[in-house]
């Protein structure tokens, strides 16, 4: 009885104190920065665009095969430029990949995330690039923003993929890392 | 004549086709800060907490292949000789890459707590530690470069330390050390006696995150622009070009 009681008694401490779903990670800081996710379908994601070139904004990146300079543009895809004279690149083309961070080359062959999956394109032509393979599901769904020690909503899967993490104001954020 | 002819045009239509192929056989270049890589036939990637291969001996068709798990705070990978050479918050991993698609692990060297890229050159590696919001690692005081002595790649040892600003990406080619130091611009050393690492330029308006360095050619990323510089002469740098980023 006195055994059962102690048991008891752990237990019911061990909710009171909430040390249980915790594990070992520090307490959630209460201030400082709070993001929110920004969705898109997953029917979007999967679409490779050939678009005409774009302004550069968040640079990520960078590549370097034969003449040409591939630049990522973080969450959005790939600008190529025309490298031939490095004293005037040419800017060529855009190709809009949605999530994109990452980036490499073999042959005609240009690899990168693309959210949750990895695609294979084939840029031989950089004017007409084509998707050779797509592989879903190569990358864990983004559940959290890169920054850590902060506080977020966390991702929901049902609503779409997470393609970009914006610092906003979050009413009593659920997430933090 | 008619033959002639014949062959002639041949020939201009191959050397045409010569010229105008963009793409030729083989991998690129990535900067210090890459997850992804190419060694061989097989593209690897790391993720926060592991080490993922693929095939891709035909280049068109990836194919899944093994996982290694890592631990936490993966950051960057960079092929040397038979190895891969991993940055994470913790440490330095090596791997050996003799199999391609089931990379061993050779050594971890733990005694950094790093958060940002490695490369190697001939026997050494070299590792920038950054203090810095994103790194976990909140004991991370110093802004450094550290030289590591890698001729046993299993015993990797501190060569030596050179205080930096806020150092970021990195490359190496042959006496030059590049040094991205973020907002703080980018470093050229000098690198030919590694116990006596020397800083040969300062670009303090050229912010810096990543280069890579190419034939003679510098590519820069950061937040103003990609720069080119020609390090043909190596004791100056020469600014080549300017692509702009939107503010």
């Amino acid at each position: 009885m006195h055994r059962l009681f102690s048991a008891l008694l752990l237990t019911m401490g061990c909710f009171l104190l909430d040390g249980c779903d915790r594990y070992y990670a520090p307490p959630p800081p209460s201030k400082g920065d709070t993001y929110r996710p920004v969705y898109a379908a997953y029917s979007d994601i999967r679409t490779i665009q050939n678009l005409s070139p774009q302004p550069l904004k968040n640079v990520g990146k960078i590549y370097v095969k034969d003449n040409y300079l591939y630049i990522n543009e973080e969450g959005n895809g790939i600008h190529i430029f025309d490298n031939r004279n490095p004293e005037k690149p040419v800017q060529v083309a855009f190709i809009g990949i949605l999530g994109n961070q990452e980036l490499a080359i073999k042959d005609s062959i240009l690899y990168a995330d693309n959210v949750t999956d990895l695609v294979a394109l084939n840029i031989a032509n950089p004017l007409n690039v084509r998707l050779v393979k797509r592989i879903e599901n190569a990358f864990d769904y983004p559940a959290y923003p890169l920054a850590t020690n902060v506080r977020f909503e966390c991702a929901d899967p049902a609503r779409g993929a997470v393609i970009h993490w914006e610092k906003a104001d979050v009413e009593n954020p659920q997430c933090y890392r | 004549m008619k033959i002639h002819l014949l062959l002639v045009s041949l020939i201009g239509v191959l050397t045409a086709c010569a010229n105008s192929d963009s793409v030729s056989p083989g991998t690129g270049i990535g900067g210090s800060t890459a997850r992804f890589t190419i060694s061989g036939n097989t593209l690897y990637m790391v993720s926060n907490t592991a080490l993922q291969t693929y095939d891709i001996t035909e280049s068109s068709n990836p194919k899944k292949g093994a996982k290694t798990s890592l631990g936490f705070g993966v950051e960057t990978i960079f092929p040397y000789r038979n190895n891969l050479f991993i940055g994470t918050q913790t440490g330095m991993y090596i791997y050996d890459i003799s199999q391609p698609n089931s990379p061993k692990q050779v050594s971890l060297y733990s005694h950094i707590l790093s958060c940002d890229p490695v490369v190697a050159q001939g026997n050494y590696a070299y590792v920038t530690l950054r203090t810095g919001t994103n790194c976990r690692n909140q004991s991370v005081t110093a802004n450094s470069l550290d030289v590591i002595d890698i001729s046993n790649v299993s015993n990797p040892k501190l060569l030596k330390s050179y205080q930096m600003t806020n150092p970021r990406g990195l490359g190496a080619d042959s006496s030059l050390l590049f040094v991205g130091e973020g907002d703080y611009g980018l470093r050229v050393m000098d690198i030919s006696n590694p116990l006596d690492v020397k800083e040969l330029e300062y670009f303090y308006n050229t912010k810096t995150y990543d280069v890579i360095p190419t034939r003679k050619r510098l590519i820069v990323t950061g937040p103003t622009g990609i720069y080119q510089y020609s390090y043909a002469d190596f004791s100056q740098l020469k600014l080549l070009s300017q692509i702009p980023v939107q503010p």
